[in-house]
């Protein structure tokens, strides 16, 4: 996609994310082509839409697009992904003796969807099923972000074969969805910094707007350290096939999710007491750092995960060439 | 010449000469040696050529993009045959000479530099001028042909091995701050100059003072406009943040690395290694855009002071990592390797200080790139 095609597709999703219901939200994606876009360009769209995801603190069905179409499935309005458990990566589903099991997180676009696509591992061996919503239980989940409609997904013995999946083309999916939240997580910084930053400019003490002061000054520059080494990182993981490096996609998400929670620090002693009302947006955006982390691995988890592998390993990660 | 024939030819070229490119005693023999050192390398990529591509054909190079600059730093440093603080002083100051100096001056001084026939060393900042570089005293007084410097710099890096100094002065008046600021090309072994080396915390004659004493500097050696110096600095600085930095994040992985590979097992809390490895990659991925951007031709701005803060915390990390695997090297070892743990780790205290302090780049961030305007 050329700059300027991309231009016009950026200021497209940023309207569709102004929408006020994630069903509006959802018909203007439809109606902006962003499948389709997904299906010709690959991966080297997920940054677009996903970081205006995260600054309109938006919800959307657009994960399950990304995932279900990464393990080769059909997507549209319909299919949803079951996501895997919170902070955790395993496969949500298992064959067992009586059928399918699944246990894990679904999207906003679960209660809408009439069937969802669950990947089930057992002995090492991955295969994807697709089961229909009915059959098993989708519960909304309240927690500290009800605005990104959670439901927690529950369900055994459903009768299901599924296909088998290759474990490279679930790592390439794991990748591409890391990407994905990790631009989100870096929308969601942005829009904390733009909040603190308005209120720094304006709030005024000591007869000086509180920007003024360093200690303030300070915490705003670490938020933009913050946010701009996270995108500078999300960015290395397309690869110039357009693909996302699994290594990287994963090093990139745990860093947005890291920085998020740090911008979110700094962001909130700056907001202080407005920031901790209901009636300032700050908390919206708080709620959903903390929701995203947790999905497809949290910071935590990957980034021990990765220091066990280096140490395995004995030396670094391949980083791109100049 | 491109960029992937730049980097095949140049790593054919090292492996091969690899042996003559290693420092005889090893790293950390000693400030000395490692300046001799690093001019016989920066002579032989001379010769070979490597050094001239991604310069201006004006001052000897051979020109193409920058990229291979960068790439030329990265692969010495990633093979351990440099110290990149000594050996990135180049892409610092040699651009402001190409920018700024008369075409004949950089013609017949820049080469010297790449060739490793020349040190030099920057002449910033003072006593009294540290942070606030647009307070400088350093005075240059106009007499006919030449100007006269009376004054001290500090914190000078290389001012005992250097043949010339790009110099900030004061030639407005003591008030006019950073509009009253002339930059030029002093020659250190001038009359009226003394260098005095100063001890630093890691072992290292890191820096120096250098005196003034009605020193003559022609007055066609100076870099840009009369009282224009404030700009030749500006545009220096962001350098400072560029490829000299894509280098040092070629050294830390290759310490990193090394340290991979032989420290204990059960050295590391995988979780602290993991943060450091992010980090690295982070600092990677952005100093390459960086580079990218340069190479493009775009103007470095004060968006570089979000690579130098990046750097500073990555570097400092790696080094806890290190002091964290092996403590018994840093607090006790007086082999070579614990010898260079310690000489390193010390001097990664000082990542968030040199070339400007980590509050003087948030203060950059805030004011350039947030737009908070007033206060310090």
């Amino acid at each position: 996609m050329d700059a300027e095609a991309a231009e016009l597709l950026a200021r497209s999703l940023e309207r569709a994310f102004r929408n006020e219901t994630v069903k509006a939200v959802e018909a203007s994606l439809e109606e902006i082509g962003w499948r389709e876009a997904l299906a010709e360009e690959g991966t080297a769209v997920v940054p677009l839409l996903f970081a205006r995801q995260g600054a309109a603190i938006a919800a959307s069905g657009a994960l399950d697009d990304l995932l279900v179409s990464a393990l080769g499935f059909p997507a549209d309005p319909g299919t949803a992904f079951v996501l895997p458990e919170f902070g955790s990566y395993a496969a949500p589903g298992s064959m067992e003796e009586g059928g399918l099991a699944v246990r894990g997180l679904g999207s906003v676009r679960m209660a809408a969807a009439s069937r969802a696509v669950v990947l089930t591992g057992r002995d090492g061996g991955l295969r994807a099923s697709v089961v229909e919503t009915g059959r098993f239980e989708a519960r909304p989940v309240r927690g500290v972000d009800p605005r990104l409609g959670l439901v927690m997904v529950e369900g055994e013995g459903i009768a299901a074969s599924g296909v088998e999946i290759a474990p490279a083309t679930w790592e390439d999916a794991l990748a591409a969805g890391r990407l994905a939240v990790a631009h989100e997580l870096i929308g969601v910084s942005r829009t904390m910094l733009r909040l603190a930053r308005e209120h720094a400019v304006t709030r005024v003490q000591f007869g000086r707007p509180i920007g003024a002061f360093q200690a303030v000054r300070h915490r705003l520059a670490e938020c933009l350290v913050a946010i701009e080494s996270a995108e500078a990182a999300a960015g290395a993981v397309l690869g110039p096939d357009g693909g996302a490096d699994p290594v990287a996609a994963g090093m990139a998400k745990a860093f947005a999710g890291r920085g998020a929670r740090t911008v979110a620090r700094h962001c909130q002693q700056v907001l202080a007491g407005v920031g901790f009302t209901e009636e300032h947006g700050f908390h919206h955006c708080f709620r959903r750092v903390l929701t995203l982390d947790g999905l497809l691995g949290d910071a935590k988890t990957l980034t021990r995960e990765l220091g066990e592998q280096v140490l395995r390993d004995r030396r670094l990660p391949e980083m791109r060439l100049l | 010449m491109d960029l992937q024939e730049f980097r095949a030819g140049l790593d054919a070229w090292l492996a091969g000469h690899e042996p003559e490119l290693r420092a005889e005693s090893g790293p950390g023999a000693g400030l000395d040696e490692e300046m001799r050192h690093l001019s016989k390398v920066k002579r032989m990529a001379y010769d070979a050529g490597w050094m001239r591509w991604g310069w201006p054909e004006r001052v000897g190079g051979f020109g193409g993009t920058t990229l291979m600059r960068a790439y030329l730093g990265e692969a010495l440093a990633a093979r351990d045959l440099i110290e990149p603080g000594i050996y990135s002083m180049t892409e610092v100051l040699a651009p402001t000479m190409i920018e700024y100096a008369r075409p004949e001056l950089a013609a017949e001084t820049v080469p010297r530099l790449l060739r490793g026939d020349e040190t030099w060393c920057q002449g910033f900042s003072e006593p009294g001028t540290g942070s606030n570089l647009g307070s400088l005293a350093c005075r240059a007084r106009r007499d006919g042909g030449v100007w006269r410097v009376t004054g001290q710099k500090v914190w000078t890096s290389l001012a005992q091995y250097a043949h010339r100094c790009v110099l900030l002065t004061r030639t407005g008046t003591p008030e006019s701050g950073s509009r009253g600021i002339t930059a030029m090309l002093a020659d250190m072994d001038a009359p009226g100059i003394t260098v005095r080396p100063i001890r630093a915390m890691h072992g290292r004659d890191e820096f120096c003072e250098v005196f003034f004493d009605d020193v003559r500097v022609p007055v066609d050696r100076t870099l840009g406009e009369v009282d224009g110096g404030w700009g030749v600095a500006m545009d220096l600085l962001p350098y400072e943040r560029s490829t000299s930095l894509w280098h040092r994040g070629a050294y830390l992985r290759q310490r990193l690395g090394h340290l991979l590979a032989t420290a204990p097992d059960g050295a590391f809390d995988p979780a602290e290694l993991g943060e450091a490895v992010q980090a690295a990659f982070a600092f990677h991925a952005r100093s390459r855009e960086t580079q990218h951007r340069m190479a493009r031709g775009e103007r470095l701005g004060p968006e570089t002071s979000v690579d130098k803060v990046l750097l500073a915390t990555t570097e400092q990390a790696v080094y806890d990592l290190v002091a964290g695997a092996v403590p018994a090297d840093i607090a006790l070892g007086d082999g070579a390797d614990g010898d260079r743990w310690r000489t390193e780790f010390l001097y990664s205290r000082a990542a968030t200080i040199y070339g400007g302090s980590a509050e003087i780049q948030r203060d950059i961030i805030a004011r350039r790139l947030l737009g908070l305007e007033g206060g310090r």
